[in-house]
């Protein structure tokens, strides 16, 4: 039988996708008064986007809402209720810093975005397909707030994508994602069987075949899911470097990029592509994602195994391991802020830049942390020690990378922090009911 | 007897036990133990020696799915009324309690259901509290390469046995 999302239910970031170019922030604030913070929910839900009206909205701009466990706590939520929420969620993501491996200049002492311990109780998710969109859709956000001195801004970041389309890194992004059964239009090639709604979505079935549910009343939690997001800093200036230092020529460096994430820059796979970049391929959405590693790549030959994007979905890759990749997947919405370093720079401007991910579970535990925990920050998964992420990992543990190469395998050394860590939180999304009930009162204590 | 290295030789080699960074119990390297001591279901010994042939004899094909269990051990005692569990294995235990459900349960079911007191079965949602609540922290551990994984030892097999096929066929 298929299944029926409630697409007027759940708030769209979980299945739509972003305009493209767009503009958008995140707005966190504070909340000191539950009764205030409740009315401000209120004259936010007429505003808050659904899946079913994302496609044809009133405006091209967007609005959702996100909030975090001590948000939660502070709105009133009575204590059975909040002990149910998963511990990642309950714990927050400082707390599980070195799980995570947010260490050294990644520790939570140097976010400069608050999380759910230091202020950041409710967030805004604002998106639009102009400035000007973002700014009407900000106003209505200043609106809402009018008169409500016990909810207070407490942080903003503006994210989009910068002119050339690409993450600050040089990388075509936003490109793979998992098909969800229900989400309506038909899977891309490549996307494989669709993932189960439950992996997304509460109130559906998931991978392990039961309905993914959350804590209290299901008035509460149906139709809602978590984003686990990271405020990622990418040291360009670094990334350029350290391409320029382990290759002789422009297109050496091209070759230990893409050997690094697993894609050429213009977004073409290394699966499809192993010699040379093929960009109309790159370009092309009924190929750029479309092939798997079992079979054709055992070994990495193509897309080595250490590889990000091989790590962090490693398709049927695993077959024989005891991991069910299916089990961990995640669904990115992904997002740059700050200015590009300009092409061909190669020493740092002090600016701040880099990627804003929120990444859509239902299980923060088995799918964001899992991923961050033992497929990027770790190397055992495909016999590769303790040998991190290329671009994304921690580098205290292991700072090289290799791949097979002829007649040699290649090994870099001295990999850099090319991201760092600097801020992070699980946030619940709750559906629209969600919202309406926690507005309400629901079994709130105040 | 005779060639033992001066202490601080010795000491040069030594092996600090560490926090699973997630979830019970310690690890020496990236090589996780994990203990459990628990009650056996009364007439449940008699069961779990019926099934252990079958248990014993599948070990390997189960085992070898889940790749990362470097040793596992089972006994009864106190006059079959009581068990320990005991497991050397890779890397993090809590990430990959759902993974090894998923991919061993029918296994680990066929021997534990009726034997162990209190299995809510490994698929449960409670599998993963059932097998905290009977931990016992262990004080001393040793992993002979804390640095290799089974997957690691499976692959360097795989290499050795080609270069001595190489060396055979030279030879
Ligand atoms: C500075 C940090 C990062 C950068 C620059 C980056 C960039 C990219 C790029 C360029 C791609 C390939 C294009 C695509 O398939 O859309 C990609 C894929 C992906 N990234 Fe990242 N990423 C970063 C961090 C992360 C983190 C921390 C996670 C998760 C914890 C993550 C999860 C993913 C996933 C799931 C994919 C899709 C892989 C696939 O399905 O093949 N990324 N990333």
């Amino acid at each position: 039988m298929p299944v029926q999302l409630e697409l007027d239910d759940i708030q769209g970031t979980v299945l739509r996708n972003r305009p493209m170019p767009y503009f958008g922030a995140y707005l966190l604030f504070r909340i000191d008064d539950a009764k205030q913070a409740r009315t401000l929910l209120r004259r936010l839900l007429p505003y808050v986007t659904s899946a079913a009206d994302w496609d044809r909205p009133v405006e091209d701009a967007w609005i959702n809402v996100v909030l975090t466990f001590e948000g939660l706590r502070r709105l009133g939520l009575s204590e059975t209720i909040l002990a149910e929420f998963p511990v990642e969620f309950r714990q927050g993501m400082a707390a599980r810093k070195v799980f995570l491996g947010d260490v050294g200049a990644s520790d939570p002492e140097h976010w400069d975005m608050p999380h759910g311990a230091n202020g950041f109780h409710v967030g805004l998710l604002v998106m639009a397909a102009s400035d000007e969109l973002r700014q009407q859709k900000l106003a209505v956000g200043h609106e809402a707030l009018a008169g409500l001195g016990g909810v207070k801004l407490v942080g903003r970041v503006d994210v989009g994508v910068p002119p050339n389309l690409r993450e600050h890194f040089g990388f075509a992004d936003g490109i793979s994602r998992p098909y969800i059964e229900g989400q309506g239009g038909a899977p891309l090639p490549g996307q494989g069987e669709p993932a189960k709604a439950g992996e997304f979505v509460l109130g559906y079935v998931n991978e392990l075949g039961v309905v993914a549910t959350g804590p209290g009343p299901e008035a509460l939690w149906r139709n809602g899911t978590y984003l686990a997001i990271r405020k990622i800093h990418q040291d360009v200036a670094a990334f350029r470097k350290y391409l320029r230092d382990n290759a002789d020529s422009p297109a050496g460096q091209e070759f230990v990029a893409a050997k690094m994430m697993g894609r050429w820059r213009s977004g073409c796979p290394l699966a499809l592509a192993p010699e040379a970049d093929d960009p109309e391929l790159g370009r092309d959405s009924r190929r750029n994602n479309d092939f798997a590693y079992y079979g054709e790549d055992p070994d990495g030959r193509r897309t080595p195994v250490g590889s990000h994007i091989r790590r962090v979905n490693p398709r049927d890759a695993l077959k024989e391991s005891l991991t069910d990749a299916r089990l961990h997947r995640l669904l990115r919405r992904g997002s740059s802020y700050g200015p590009m370093l300009p092409e061909g720079v190669l020493e740092d401007d002090g600016q701040d830049r880099g990627i804003i991910l929120a990444l859509v579970n239902a299980n923060p535990g088995r799918q964001f942390e899992f991923v961050q925990s033992q497929w990027i920050n770790d190397g055992d998964f495909v016999s590769e020690g303790s040998r991190t992420d290329p671009i994304a990992g921690r580098r205290d543990h292991s700072a090289d990378y290799a791949f097979p190469a002829r007649p040699v395998r290649r090994r870099l050394a001295g990999l850099l922090d090319f991201a760092v860590t600097r801020g992070g939180e699980h946030v619940f999304l709750p559906g629209i009911g969600g919202l309406r009930w926690l507005a309400g009162g629901g079994d709130l204590q105040t | 007897m005779t060639n033992i290295l001066p202490l601080e030789e010795r000491l040069a080699m030594a092996q600090t036990m560490t926090d699973q960074p997630d979830g019970p119990g310690k690890r020496i390297g990236k090589r996780g133990e994990l203990t459990m001591i628990g009650n056996v279901v009364p007439g449940g010994a008699e069961l779990f020696r019926k099934r252990l042939p079958q248990f014993q004899a599948e070990a390997a094909y189960w085992e070898g799915r889940v790749g990362t269990v470097q040793s596992l051990r089972i006994l009864l005692f106190d006059n079959d009324t009581r068990f320990v569990l005991s497991l050397l294995y890779d890397g993090d235990f809590k990430p990959y309690l759902v993974d090894i459900a998923t991919q061993a349960a029918p296994w680990l079911d066929a021997l534990a259901d009726g034997v162990l007191e209190g299995y809510p079965g490994i698929t449960s949602p409670k599998a993963g509290e059932w097998v905290i609540s009977l931990l016992h922290p262990t004080e001393f551990s040793y992993a002979a390469h804390p640095d290799v994984s089974v997957r690691d030892l499976t692959r360097m097999k795989k290499l050795s046995a080609a270069v001595s096929d190489l060396l055979d066929a030279a030879g």
